[in-house]
């Protein structure tokens, strides 16, 4: 027997699905998480799971992990320890950072600068300077660099961010600043910001190296701990990580440099449904999923998820490249609550899992959205595969009184909570969307999560979105996307050329290096080289635009071809992504080049389910509230029950452990042949 | 039970949450549209764009930005010309209503309809780049009219039920010196206004178009209710004068002049009255706002009372539409003075006098406060270098800077702060790539942030050096009068600029210039305002002086002598002598008079002691026996 065991590490529980990669036989557990030392929760899950899988410790395969501790290290701001050395003028540069006031007009009388990263006492200047086409201004003054170094230690400094200006351009300084920190105070971790960004725009690239250096050791030490301990419990076998990129790497790779795992955890649900919806055949989906306290949507093109290098974690930018994924302050454990203007609000606020919904019974006291799902009957009072029983009077109970105080049915106080919500998650949709130029009428949605069923139709409607996927075992989509991730790693160089006056020999050249780069790196963890394709793109725009767009270049284009591509598709991607162009009237520059190095990895097979079993009974019914139809009885099915072809007319609902899907009128499921249940609004 | 239901709903708590929350993430996504797909950096980084959403009564529905209005039209159109894919455009200061002040702002409206209704409008109007006139960047600090300033555009339309009217485009594209940024931040504009009209398309079929009309008085009954109840009340009753200047036309030679206002406060309402504004200026900063009763101006300064909420979070969460307009009203002197100046006047520099609009607000509800309000802060400047043999090589690097922002009671102000939401600076990487400059120093201004129990937010102190020849632009105000201070706060530094040319002179420049020659390898030094302080800066707690000091934010003499903190530098960190801090600031307090309300500086200062100030009939100096309301405690 191997098993393949996926980890997903969140801030509350850790999933942990295993896999029999003979058999295809999948095991699945939930663990609480260990925030103080993550290593402890995920070498616990790794047995529960054996367990479960009736498995010996020496019978694994490969471990994958994804996790959310580094996003958590940011947002508890753990900063103390943090020191910064820029470019001698420069000290202020993360004070002034963009001199950006958020959001409204007149703020700026009212706001106040939040805490930065770097107190600036502990930010030193070092004397030198490159310029912006990489060549030496001012050489480096060394002794400037031992001197700020020394001063910072002595003032507790342990993580030490280097951010010289042009860097991108030419590491040499920074390079030779790495070198006099490993020599002089060898125990303090560095970040350069010519390794972790190297990309032009100074303020996001300190910020980015400062977040890097920020998680450096707490990464380093867990992920340590947790790879000797299994290497010792299970001998050498691969432990991977996965990155905010979607792709996974090993984990000494990831700890070298963390800012590449911020949105590990979330990545692994949008590989996850990326999977199924190519199972399920649908090429260009959103995914939506919705968890306790937030929904997670993110977009995926032709099966292949967006990435974007704008993202920020609260107000801290990180420009490392990422899946699109926007965050929505929107779960089934969000409060709903009515302002002092008797607005009726739902969220950001949440029961969180402690002490939970009111109908868990644990201390919860205000009404969430999943106590407005349980009022309405569109959720069970007891969950099927045992475990809680919830507390439907008092979820009921808590609608009364907010209908009273809003002066509407209890009932209405209970479907407009859910209306709200999906209006929340549809704000979030159309970020990724219709902020992108793209409209989300085209997709299909895959909609996962503990709370994703209960939403997929409603949200859907909002958007004119005619199809929703919900892929078994929706509550644990993340952990398994782990198992259908490729190596992936991505490399990227500043270099601003015009094209009148271009070099292609030149820039040919660098993006070579990438690619060399790339091989180099990926085979060393083990890929075959036959195995590794090399994706080049390149950020390109008309000169004196302030913003690049990413252009694609086609595989199997090398040499000098991949240059002229460049120039000529980049008109044709303005036009797609802008909808005009200027070819043949304004210059073009190019403005980084970038490879993106996939090692294709064995992949399990998902295997179709037996046909046959299609039609089944109801095993209930439920009176269930809809807004534009009243009380209505409909049919309970339990998904188990749902064999490959089966289809049912809404409104009804389809039950399954942990997860509840939602079917309303004028919508109709099916099930395809790996167990997804197809909504599809009826025409 | 409730009845099931197949109609249009009725407004409930629920439609109202849904349609106040698609019209705010309406407008984030007319923003993002706008920035993704326009050209110029004036468009795209520093944000000097803004977008709205309107009902059909052309009421202002959003809140983050204040916007033109649609009033022009309503006035050139009128209702029956009014169709469906047309596309209204105007920068004409003196047929928008008040809306539009100044040329380069070219502005884009759209009326939205469902099922042949009119429901309302969208709009966008950016800073374009340049838009012709007497020198690039179409703000020539010299202009005597607006023909001077650029291509004047009146209310025309730019589609007409949906086919473009090219000739139009043409002509403004021939006017201008960047045709093709201006060609494609139009473009993305009109796309990104469209884009909005669709999502209020989208709620009146969800919703129903009365339902949705029905929502939008909702909207605005709740902006107004939110002033009446909760920032209104603290507000004392009663009548209050202040004035503040703009010290410099571009003109004449420099001299203050004064913008005056009365503020009327009753229970439930404001009454802003600007008799008693001095004329209007030959040169450029004039403010036509005495059009449509004043709405522009209304909505422009509503936005500061949102200081006197419960806590800066609430402040930024209430959203200031149209409702505003329930709460303040305006009242205009005759025709011929700076915000009623009489045709043809020339405006480019309209934003002195814009922001020392909400600085006079600011003050007024100081003294109807007790002084709680933020400090003096100036937010906008401009400044640029351009050259090049040829219109082909011609280039144009030109910043707009912000300044400290004001101490307040609940913090010291923010450096660096712009008005504009969501500005950004221009990174030396860029800057240096795409320009041919050099940023030798990206700092903040030491000592420049007035000193306050609360201090002023510091100003930038930039270096940049020139790589080859080119002619510097400088459009800023308060080069002369400081950011004034509040209750006993200090004021905030000037701006300045200079140019060190090779031989290491250092050449002043006057915050007013045009096309002023600087040579390859010079360096032009800037530094920004600082922001006014607030509070006495010997109630500071001698911790927080240590810590700027330390930082090089303030200096060691100024801590002694504006904050009385005495310090031993002799460690790793200045360490506070509290003893020596203790006497020092008894002496500094017997030495000092009773603190005012107001501290303007010195320039201002001057001009009071040696008898330049005057003032219209039924005025006097509006500082006059306004004292700090902490005084008493400093004397203590």
């Amino acid at each position: 027997m191997a098993l393949r065991i996926a980890i997903d590490t969140g801030g509350t529980f850790t999933d942990v699905i295993a896999l029999d990669e003979e058999t295809g036989d999948q095991f699945a557990i939930k663990t609480p998480s260990t925030p103080a030392d993550p290593s402890l929760g995920l070498l616990a899950g790794i047995d529960e799971v054996l367990d479960a899988a009736g498995a010996a410790r020496t019978e694994i395969g490969q471990i994958l992990h994804g996790t959310t501790t580094a996003t958590n290290a940011v947002l508890e701001h753990k900063f103390e320890g943090l020191g910064l050395l820029v470019t001698e003028g420069f000290r202020h540069l993360i004070e002034i950072a963009r001199q950006s006031v958020p959001d409204g007009y007149g703020n700026s009388f009212f706001w106040v600068k939040p805490r930065r990263l770097v107190p600036l006492h502990l930010v030193r200047e070092a004397a030198g300077r490159m310029r912006h086409d990489g060549s030496e201004l001012v050489p480096l003054d060394e002794e400037s660099v031992v001197a700020a170094a020394d001063e910072l230690v002595a003032l507790g400094v342990d993580r030490f961010a280097v951010c010289l200006l042009h860097a991108y351009a030419n590491p040499a300084h920074e390079n030779r600043v790495g070198t006099l920190l490993a020599e002089r105070h060898p125990d303090i971790h560095v970040s350069l910001s010519s390794v972790v960004l190297p990309e032009y725009r100074e303020y996001e690239r300190a910020m980015t190296t400062l977040i890097d250096v920020m998680v450096k050791p707490y990464c380093k030490t867990y992920l340590g701990h947790a790879e000797r301990s299994i290497r010792e419990r299970s001998g050498a076998v691969p432990f991977l990580i996965m990155q905010s990129n979607g792709g996974i790497v090993t984990s000494a790779k990831a700890a070298e440099k963390p800012v590449t795992m911020l949105v590990s955890g979330p990545a692994g649900g949008v590989l996850g449904a990326t999977h199924m919806a190519r199972l399920a055949d649908r090429r260009n989906v959103l995914t939506l999923d919705v968890g306790g306290t937030s929904t997670d949507v993110s977009l995926v093109r032709n099966l292949t998820p967006q990435l974007t290098s704008h993202a920020t974690i609260e107000n801290y930018p990180v420009k490392s490249p990422m899946l699109d994924i926007e965050t929505v302050g929107t779960g089934g454990g969000s409060l709903a609550w009515i302002d002092d203007y008797g607005a009726l609000k739902v969220g950001p606020r949440s029961a969180g899992a402690d002490p939970g919904p009111i109908c868990y019974r644990r201390g919860g006291t205000e009404p969430t959205v999943t106590d407005a799902g349980l009022a309405l009957g569109r959720l069970p009072e007891a969950l099927i595969g045992g475990g809680l029983k919830l507390d439907a009077d008092a979820a009921r109970a808590a609608y009364e009184e907010l209908g009273r105080k809003l002066e509407i049915a209890p009932e209405e106080a209970a479907a407009g909570v859910l209306e709200i919500a999906s209006a929340n998650q549809v704000h979030g949709i159309r970020r990724v969307t219709t902020t992108r130029g793209l409209d989300p009428g085209d997709y299909a949605m895959v909609a996962f999560g503990g709370a994703g069923g209960l939403f997929a139709a409603e949200v859907a409607d909002f958007l004119g979105i005619a199809t929703a996927v919900v892929p078994p075992n929706p509550g644990n989509l993340s952990a398994f996307g782990l198992h259908v991730s490729d190596v992936k790693r991505d490399y990227v160089r500043t270099c601003v050329r015009q094209q009148s006056s271009h070099d292609p020999d030149e820039l040919e050249a660098l993006w070579s290096a990438l690619e060399d780069a790339g091989r180099d790196e990926i085979a060393a963890e083990g890929v075959a080289r036959g195995a590794i394709d090399l994706v080049r793109s390149a950020d390109v725009r008309y000169v004196g635009e302030g913003h690049e767009v990413p252009v694609p270049i086609p595989p199997g284009t090398a040499g000098t071809d991949a240059v002229e591509t460049m120039w000529r598709d980049f008109h044709r991607v303005h036009e797609s992504t802008f909808g005009f162009h200027y070819e043949g009237r304004q210059d073009v520059e190019v403005v980084s080049l970038r490879v993106q190095a996939v090692g294709r990895v064995h992949r399990p097979e998902i295997r179709p389910l037996e046909s046959g079993g299609g039609e089944a009974a109801p095993v209930a019914n439920r009176r269930v509230y809809w807004r534009d139809g009243g009380w209505i009885d409909c049919g309970i099915w339990r998904r188990g029950d749902l064999g490959v072809g089966a289809a049912l007319a809404g409104p009804a609902i389809v039950e399954e452990y942990g997860s509840t899907t939602v079917v309303p009128d004028s919508w109709q499921l099916t099930v395809d042949g790996y167990g997804n249940l197809i909504l599809e609004k009826s025409s | 039970m409730s009845k099931p239901r197949k109609e249009a709903r009725q407004l409930g708590p629920v439609e109202l949450e849904i349609i106040t929350g698609t019209i705010r993430s309406a407008e984030l996504e007319i923003e993002a549209a706008v920035e993704r797909t326009s050209r110029s950096p004036m468009i795209r980084d520093q944000h000097d764009y803004r977008v709205a959403l309107f009902d059909a009564r052309g009421r202002k529905l959003t809140g983050r930005s204040y916007s033109a209005l649609v009033e022009p039209v309503f006035e050139y159109f009128g209702e029956d010309d009014i169709h469906p894919g047309d596309v209204f455009f105007w920068n004409d200061p003196y047929n928008s209503s008040g809306g539009i002040g100044h040329i380069p702002d070219l502005c884009s409206t759209l009326p939205i309809f469902h099922e042949g209704r009119l429901i309302g409008f969208s709009q966008v109007f950016g800073h374009h780049d340049d838009v012709g006139g007497s020198v690039p960047g179409s703000l020539p600090v010299h202009a005597e009219d607006m023909w001077t300033e650029g291509l004047v555009i009146p209310p025309i339309k730019l589609y007409e039920r949906g086919k473009v009217n090219e000739a139009a485009f043409r002509i403004v594209e021939r006017n201008s010196r960047l045709s093709e940024h201006l060609r494609g931040d139009l473009d993305a504009e009109i796309g990104a206004a469209m884009l909005g009209s669709r999502r209020v398309v989208a709620l009146a079929e969800r919703y129903g178009a009365d339902t949705l009309e029905a929502a939008f008085d909702a909207m605005i009954e709740n902006c107004a209710e939110a002033i009446r109840r909760e920032l209104l009340p603290r507000i004392a009753d009663g009548v209050y004068a202040w004035e503040d200047y703009v010290e410099n036309d571009g003109v004449d030679a420099p001299r203050l002049h004064a913008m005056r206002v009365t503020m009327t406060k009753t229970a439930d309402r404001i009454l802003l009255d600007f008799t008693g504004t001095d004329r209007e200026a030959k040169g450029p900063i004039n403010w036509a706002i005495d059009y449509s009763d004043g709405k522009f101006v209304r909505k422009w300064m509503g936005p500061v009372l949102r200081s006197l909420a419960s806590s800066p979070e609430r402040a930024a969460e209430i959203d200031m539409n149209e409702g505003v307009l329930d709460v303040i009203d305006v009242k205009f002197p005759e025709k011929g003075t700076l915000v009623t100046p009489n045709f043809g006047k020339a405006t480019g520099m309209r934003f002195f006098i814009l922001l020392r609009s909400l600085g006079i607000f600011a003050a007024l509800l100081s003294k109807a406060t007790g002084g709680q309000m933020p400090a003096d802060h100036e937010t906008i400047r401009i400044w640029g270098l351009h050259g090049g043999a040829s219109n082909r090589d011609f280039f144009l690097f030109r910043e707009v800077l912000g300044g400290g922002g004001p101490g307040r009671p609940w913090a010291d102000g923010s450096d660096v702060v712009h008005i504009v939401p969501n500005s950004r600076n221009l990174p030396a990487e860029f800057s240096e790539t795409r320009y041919p400059v050099m940023v030798e120093k990206l700092g903040l201004a030491r000592d420049s942030g007035g000193a306050g129990f609360r201090r002023g937010g510091f100003g930038y102190d930039k270096r940049i050096r020139t790589l080859q020849s080119c002619r510097l632009l400088s459009n800023a105000d308060r080069a002369l009068v400081n950011t004034y201070g509040v209750n006993g706060g200090r004021p905030g530094s000037t701006y300045s600029i200079a140019v060190e040319d090779g031989g290491g002179e250092l050449r002043d420049i006057a915050g007013m210039a045009d096309n002023i020659e600087v040579p390859e390898g010079a360096t032009v030094r800037i530094r920004t305002t600082g922001g006014g302080g607030w509070g006495d800066p010997l109630l500071r707690e001698p911790d927080l002086v240590a810590y700027d000091v330390e930082c090089g934010l303030v200096s060691e003499d100024s801590a002694a002598e504006e904050y009385g903190v005495v310090l031993n530098m002799a460690g790793t960190r200045p360490e506070v002598d509290e003893a020596a801090t203790d006497t020092r600031r008894m002496e500094l307090r017997a030495k000092r008079g009773a603190l005012p309300m107001f501290d303007r500086g010195p320039y201002v200062e001057a001009a009071r002691a040696a008898g330049r100030l005057d003032w219209p009939e039924g005025w006097q100096d509006p500082d006059a026996g306004w004292w700090a309301e902490t005084a008493a405690e400093a004397a203590e």
